[in-house]
């Protein structure tokens, strides 16, 4: 069955084709949509685990070193691939029947950037080949500007060029920083550069080496919208429609895991590597939440929130052992579902109302009161609130800051915790609590079903993650113990 | 190292900072993508360099050539197979940044990057 491991790239990848092709057939891109949706997430369930060498090239021992070479590109397929491919996989079916039930004429390109954004992070999570995740990383990247230039949001092209100018710097100093290893060790599969580092071949003190990791690491802070990216990445969040913001956030998320556990494979080894991470995601997590805290779009608080979520995600990667690093990892997943959901919801009360600005709505639980509350579940979610995934996985992170002897950083993880929870009360009293206010127009327009089904599912999916973490945490566990090993 | 690799060391080298100066501090913004190209040629230059063989032949395996001496003689190919990828990867980006850039002028009849890309909500604040 592991013939099914390239196909979680292929499917969506040829599905983005053939609806960019076809997109004059309106009926038939919908059908097509459709069907090729719903099997994204299927087929990581029903594969196997294990590896997939491209073109059949098998591993082959090298006669001088000893060391088994991989000459083909490889997929690596585990339960963390699988949990996190099965999640892009449900919120891509889920953003494209809300896009499909949304409009009367589908647009064949948008739905094209939808799907190669998903193939795209998909082969960012497998690939065992750090030049294959860089050419990935740059089709996720040309898809994500696509996106949010296909909004019809007002001052989308310029947040769109100002993140491309910005990832035009980032993706070549990636790049300078892949070609230092590749000068270095002759080869860009990482099993492979792991193995030489390991055997002895390789000085990691070089000059050559540290400033590969410095190219990388500024990579991967675009990659992940942590600062100094910060602001840009919270902008494209809020100049996307909402249900492609709630993709685009999850292809952040994807970018930013798969990236640094490949740093995390290559450069754990120096000390300075960790300090690195977690400080940058100290800093995320502390300008997240506080500029969340000043802003009057909501679509750029709840950008700005899952910025804050990030670093912790980082904080957990970070502090590098195998219960902080499967903390870290069940707080990537949480967060895709969590802020997935609170972008989605938020776009049916922009659906109803045309406004963004917190300072111009309210009185709105009255009008839409099923929204409303799955959003508070969600932004309680998001603040850590028992017993909601969240709680979870903050939970798991404030454990393994003690545990690896940063009390500081647990009272930082629970303070910036209570600010988001803060953050979110506010909100929500501004918009759905408060009286409405006699300018604003509320359509009677029911929100679309397909959005509350939306929420509905996403809403699932907090609770069974938070009930029952076990599930998830015990496999991601098992996982991250074959990395440190 | 031989003496073509340095240059191309120092070629790449030269290539990634005048991009990045015109990146960053150039206002055109036509020159700031010229910039960019610049800092990605210095970057596929680089890996291309990665790759030379002083007096190597080009790494192709003809029927005729005894495999032990093709190993000894040719280029390293990997870099090269990358490098094309990179290319291909580097004029999409090119292609999408000049398009946005029409987008853009026709909208303000400038080319100055500090009038088109000007904090959007500041914008947002003055337009109200």
């Amino acid at each position: 069955m592991n013939e099914l491991i390239p196909l979680m790239v292929i499917v969506p990848m040829m599905a983005a084709l053939l609806l960019s092709a076809f997109s004059k057939y309106d009926k038939l891109i919908r059908i097509l949509a459709f069907v090729v949706a719903i099997c994204l997430p299927i087929i990581p369930i029903v594969s196997n685990y294990g590896l997939h060498f491209f073109g059949g090239y098998e591993p082959m021992v090298d006669n001088v070193t000893n060391i088994l070479y991989h000459p083909a590109i490889t997929y690596s397929f585990d339960f963390m691939q699988q949990c996190f491919i099965a999640m892009i996989g449900l919120l891509t079916f889920l953003v494209v029947f809300i896009y499909l039930s949304k409009y009367k004429k589908v647009s064949g390109p948008y739905l094209f950037l939808l799907f190669m954004g998903t193939s795209a992070a998909t082969a960012l999570i497998l690939t065992d080949d750090i030049f294959h995740m860089f050419v990935f990383f740059e089709i996720l990247a040309l898809a994500q500007v696509g996106i949010v230039a296909a909004s019809s949001i007002e001052y989308s092209y310029e947040m769109a060029l100002k993140y491309m100018i910005l990832g035009a710097i980032g993706s070549p100093m990636m790049l300078l920083g892949i070609g230092f290893l590749l000068a270095m060790t002759g080869t860009v599969n990482v099993t492979d550069i792991v193995a030489i580092l390991r055997g002895g071949l390789l000085n990691v003190t070089s000059p050559v080496f540290l400033l590969s990791l410095g190219l990388i690491f500024f990579g991967w802070l675009y990659a992940s919208g942590l600062p100094p990216f910060h602001t840009i990445k919270s902008g494209i969040y809020s100049k996307a429609e909402p249900h492609a913001a709630a993709l685009l956030q999850s292809f952040t998320v994807i970018s930013m895991i798969s990236i640094v556990i490949i740093m995390f494979r290559i450069y754990s080894s120096l000390p300075i590597f960790e300090v690195f991470i977690v400080l940058f995601s100290v800093i995320a997590m502390i300008l997240g939440v506080s500029m969340a805290l000043t802003q009057t779009d909501f679509r750029r608080m709840i950008g700005f929130l899952a910025v804050g979520e990030l670093g912790f995600i980082g904080l957990g990667i970070g502090l590098g052992t195998q219960f902080a690093l499967t903390a870290g990892l069940f707080q990537a997943l949480n967060e895709i579902v969590i802020t997935a959901l609170l972008f989605i919801g938020f776009g049916a009360i922009v659906h109803s109302t045309n406004e963004v600005d917190t300072r111009k709505l309210g009185g709105l639980l009255a009008y839409h009161p099923k929204v409303g509350i799955m959003l508070l579940i969600g932004g309680l979610a998001m603040a850590g609130v028992p017993p909601l995934n969240g709680f979870q996985s903050k939970l798991m992170l404030v454990q393994a800051s003690l545990s690896c002897g940063y009390p500081e950083l647990s009272i930082l993880t629970i303070m910036v915790s209570i600010a988001t929870f803060v953050v979110f009360v506010k909100t929500f009293y501004s918009m759905f609590l408060r009286p409405k206010p006699h300018d604003l127009e509320v359509a009677d327009k029911e929100v679309p079903k397909a959005m509350v089904f939306t929420m509905l599912i996403l809403l699932i999916v907090i609770f069974a993650l938070g009930l029952f973490p076990n599930v998830v945490t015990s496999g991601i566990s098992n996982y991250v113990g074959g990395l440190l090993l | 190292m031989a003496e073509t690799q340095l240059a191309i060391l120092f070629t790449s080298i030269a290539l990634v900072v005048i991009g990045l100066y015109a990146a960053i501090f150039v206002d055109n913004i036509i020159k700031k993508i010229i910039g960019i190209s610049f800092i990605e040629e210095g970057a596929n230059l680089f890996i291309v360099g990665i790759g030379y063989k002083a007096g190597g032949i080009v790494p192709i395996l003809m029927p005729n050539m005894d495999p032990a001496w093709f190993a000894s003689n040719a280029s390293y190919p990997l870099p090269y197979g990358l490098v094309l990828t990179s290319i291909v990867i580097g004029a999409s980006t090119l292609a999408v940044m000049l398009a946005l850039v029409m987008v853009l002028y026709r909208k303000y009849g400038t080319l100055s990057t500090s009038v088109m890309l000007a904090d959007t909500s500041k914008q947002e604040e003055y337009n109200e």
